[in-house]
């Protein structure tokens, strides 16, 4: 009530108040960046609890790597579910979904003796039809997004368990299970690591440098200290860690997929007008941005989500459980998402964020059960801590509005 | 519970009114915000019965000492002594002050659509009997509210199907209800038509019989000196004056306001040789969805010629808003007719259309097209942002440049590109959406009501903008609420009544009188 409220007030005119807080309040970090960075605190914060809880087991190269593999299929859908909450829709069938794409690939590769490429491909089609499919009902059809994903929730679970009789699929082919097993040598993953960060570095270096000539930064320093050592210390991280067995290839695919979705929400129109759309959706009308356009594309995306999720998931677990497959995935993702800075009210959030959010949730479980803590305390335990999350994000944003209005 | 004042509207103190003594007295009040003194040494005085016309631009100061009664901003924060039939008025919250009498009305009506009228009237004060809700006597007090105010409603009428003007007298008459002695209406006609504002007068002079002390703030002259006693008006925080209507007048009140003496009517300007024509439209007809008869646009055609900038002028209803959101795309509902650009017929279906084809439009309200937490730069950049990519990405760099020169072009004053929208100033909002336009290099700006609720000092730097652009070759349509604004900028005038032209002025004929005698018919 208070922030409606606020909101009009901030809109209803001029108002000195608002005049000062201008020129009073320099951003020298954007909010999400402090955010951010609060989080990769709490982050660290726990991996130094675990540490000390498990005698130094938790930050070992061998559990790290463990950790990372155990949170990339939440990464996944997390990824997805940013992109999809900041345009204010949810998926609430991604866990039914990757099940029913995963029941498509056991069953292709098991059953019928398709080869893997192929049967991936059809696989990644599959889910893209599942995205189109759900995109239409939305965008054509008006209906809320939580409601044809419920639905979805319901029938993709259904079809996957009428196509299998509930029975599981497996084993898959030794090359599909290789996908999540393998690892890129260390050397190898040393030098592509290396490569990422060099082109890194070339772009930002290359934009801030063409910034300076069109006078819109005073200097180079401000924007590449921003960027670069952070780039650098996660560089030497990952070359340390790397350097026990190497890269997983799973790892590299939620890298891969984490880079291009960050890189398409902030560096292209399609990104810019998804802020946009959840920003203010009338806004972005009256702005020509087409918004079932942006949405369908938006659903698709999701949809060659469900394709990749549900192929590494059936790669991991090496065949395709109808029943449980991705149970709850759907709830985890959002819960990334929250976590990681995402507002529900849509028009913000960023991918890197849900990452660490996925991390963070998978940390716990990591830890908890090095610790050997039951698994119903696991769950009462993540649960408190999305509740927290979400609580100091609503008070960070409480605390915003008024500095706004008032200060 | 049903408050004792509820069913008992002539409430104690009836009498007494008569007697015109101070109801509210408020002596030195001092509000600050950091960095910022809002309202400095007010003193100000309001008689039992009588009606106090608050004035201001925005920015005096009007808001915070309205808020300051009311409970807004709670006792405490601010310093000064206010007192209610003699009594200190030291409100903690917004019910305390209605408790002691001091009900505040504010600008949005704020109803529940979902509720019907007796529900509305006892939100949050539903009557009870054993901790269940008392429907029977919740209806009978909400009969006695609407019929002591002279609404003659059921009130089991759902609240979606009144009118605005309806809406606000059952808000009103809900705050009376609260047994108020000191009611405060905060632009209170701005979503209203000229009749539904003398229905509402005429509620508000039979309460002023009643003893209720009534502060108007509005920025409708007209109507302030329709109805006020007195006319108290505040220029930066403090009082700069309070005059009895009768003898003061308009040009005395607009002076003391602008804090200058105002130069004589400036009469429109000079017609310049017409350009070529930039925009036409033939037989514009805009209805709603469905098959109502009403037409809110009915057989509209008009042409605009390069670096022109039009007026539309109606009352609210007439037409002219209507026009500009179906030119531009924007209107959910039926619309037909032909639209020319440079001679060619252009189709228009949405707004993405429209900006193709190079039209643009500023929209009355801000929170609709302004994303408020998004920065200045995002809410600039995003109605061109195909104009600046590489290979389909963003040129990020290409773009803050462009947003940097237009914040510079159209004088936005905030300290940072990156600031939220939702932070400046009304006038600065609306320079946002300008600015928008420009980096999409719109060739014609529809613009809707484009200063309400902005100060005048940000409206006479908008104007000047438009003045600019239009000497680029630029093509402006304009509708104000204001006949007055009209009459600044505009080289012609077309008049709507009834979603028709009645009239079209042009150059010195355009005056307010004009304007206003052609669009209500007098």
């Amino acid at each position: 009530m208070q922030d409606v409220t606020q909101a009009r007030y901030l809109a209803s005119g001029a108002t000195f108040a608002d005049a000062a807080s201008v020129q009073a309040r320099p951003r020298v970090f954007g909010a999400s960046a402090l955010r951010g960075s609060a989080l990769l605190l709490v982050l660290l914060g726990i991996w130094l609890f675990f540490y000390f809880a498990t005698d130094g087991t938790f930050l070992t190269q061998r559990n790290l790597v463990l950790l990372a593999l155990q949170s990339s299929i939440v990464s996944l859908a997390a990824i997805s579910a940013v992109m999809l909450i900041v345009s204010r829709n949810f998926d609430l069938s991604v866990g039914s979904a990757v099940a029913l794409v995963g029941v498509v690939v056991a069953v292709l590769t098991v059953k019928w003796n398709v080869p893997v490429p192929l049967a991936v491909l059809a696989s990644l089609a599959v889910g893209l039809m599942m995205g189109a499919w759900q995109g239409l009902w939305v965008t054509k059809l008006g209906v809320s997004s939580f409601i044809v994903t419920l639905a979805g929730m319901l029938y993709f679970r259904g079809l996957s368990m009428i196509i299998t009789n509930g029975e599981t699929v497996a084993p898959v082919p030794a090359s599909l299970k290789g996908f999540a097993t393998g690892f890129l040598p260390p050397a190898w993953s040393a030098v592509l690591i290396i490569a990422c960060l060099a082109i890194y570095s070339l772009i930002q270096v290359r934009t801030a440098l063409k910034a300076k000539r069109l006078e819109v930064i005073d200097s180079l320093a401000a924007p590449l200290m921003r960027t670069l050592p952070g780039a650098v210390v996660f560089g030497v991280a990952a070359i340390w860690l790397a350097s026990w067995q190497g890269i997983p290839f799973l790892i590299l695919l939620v890298a891969a997929c984490a880079i291009t979705a960050e890189t398409v929400m902030r560096a292209t129109p399609f990104g810019a007008k998804l802020y946009a759309l959840g920003g203010n959706p009338e806004a972005a009308r009256l702005s020509g941005v087409d918004l079932n356009r942006v949405v369908f594309t938006n659903f698709l995306i999701a949809g060659f989500a469900y394709g990749v999720i549900g192929i590494a998931l059936t790669a991991r677990v090496s065949g395709a459980v109808a029943g449980s497959a991705g149970l709850f995935l759907e709830l985890d993702a959002i819960a990334a998402a929250i976590i990681g800075g995402t507002a529900l009210s849509g028009g913000k959030g960023r991918i890197f964020g849900a990452i660490l959010g996925a991390l963070l949730m998978g940390s716990l479980n990591n830890g908890m059960s090095l610790m050997n803590v039951p698994t119903f305390y696991q769950d009462t335990a993540r649960g408190i801590v999305l509740l927290l999350a979400v609580a100091i994000d609503q008070y960070g944003r409480r605390r915003n509005a008024l500095t706004r209005n008032s200060a | 519970m049903i408050g004792a004042g509820a069913l008992t509207a002539e409430g104690p103190g009836h009498n007494a009114a008569r007697q015109r003594g101070a109801a509210l007295d408020i002596r030195g009040l001092t509000k600050r915000f950091p960095g910022v003194l809002a309202v400095d040494r007010l003193d100000l005085s309001v008689g039992e019965g009588e009606i106090l016309a608050l004035l201001g631009q925005n920015g005096a100061g009007k808001s915070t000492v309205i808020k300051a009664l009311a409970g807004v901003y709670p006792h405490g924060g601010y310093d000064g002594d206010i007192r209610l039939g003699g009594q200190p008025h030291q409100p903690r919250s917004i019910a305390e002050a209605e408790a002691a009498g001091i009900v505040l009305v504010s600008q949005e009506i704020a109803v529940v659509h979902t509720l019907n009228l007796a529900e509305n009237i006892f939100l949050n004060a539903e009557p009870t009997r054993y901790g269940f809700i008392d429907s029977a006597l919740r209806l009978a007090g909400a009969r006695q509210v609407l019929r002591d105010f002279g609404i003659g409603l059921d009130p089991r009428t759902p609240m979606s199907v009144l009118d605005l003007a309806t809406q606000q007298l059952v808000v009103i008459a809900r705050a009376l209800s609260k047994n108020a002695r000191v009611l405060i209406l905060d632009e209170p006609t701005a979503a209203l038509t000229d009749p539904e504002a003398q229905r509402l007068f005429e509620h508000l002079r039979a309460l002023k019989q009643r003893g209720v002390s009534i502060i108007f703030v509005s920025h409708r002259l007209a109507e302030v000196f329709a109805i006020a006693d007195r006319i108290a008006v505040m220029r930066d925080g403090r009082l700069s004056g309070v005059h009895a209507t009768a003898q003061t007048s308009r040009d005395a009140i607009v002076s003391e306001m602008v804090g200058a003496v105002r130069s004589g009517a400036a009469g429109g300007l000079a017609v310049p040789e017409r350009g070529a024509t930039a925009l036409e439209v033939r037989n514009l007809c805009v209805a709603r969805k469905g098959d109502q008869p009403r037409r809110f646009v009915d057989d509209l055609s008009f042409s605009v010629a390069r670096g022109e900038i039009l007026g539309l002028f109606g009352l609210l209803g007439a037409g002219c808003a209507e026009a500009m959101l179906a030119l531009f795309g924007a209107w959910q509902g039926r619309v037909k007719g032909h639209i020319f650009l440079g001679g060619k017929e252009i189709t228009v279906k949405t707004p993405a259309d429209a900006i193709k084809h190079g039209l643009g439009m500023v929209a009355q309200d801000r929170r609709d097209a302004l994303i408020l937490d998004h920065s200045i730069a995002d809410n600039i950049s995003v109605a061109s942002l195909h104009t600046a990519t590489e290979r389909g990405f963003l040129d990020k760099p290409k773009l803050r440049r462009r947003v940097a020169d237009l914040i510079g072009r159209v004088g936005i004053r905030a300290a940072s590109m990156d600031a939220p929208v939702g932070s400046l100033s009304g006038g600065n909002q609306q320079k946002v959406q300008i600015a928008r336009w420009l980096a999409a290099d719109t060739r014609i700006l529809l613009q809707v009501d484009p200063t309400r609720g902005v100060d005048v000092g940000a409206r006479a730097e908008i104007h000047e903008i438009w003045r600019r652009l239009a000497e680029e070759g630029r093509t402006i349509v304009i509708t104000s609420s204001e006949a007055e604004e009209l009459v600044d900028v505009c080289q012609r005038v077309l008049v709507l009544r009834q979603g028709r032209v009645v009239a079209e002025v042009t150059g010195s004929q355009i005056t307010e009188d004009r304007l206003l005698r052609a669009a209500t018919g007098g």
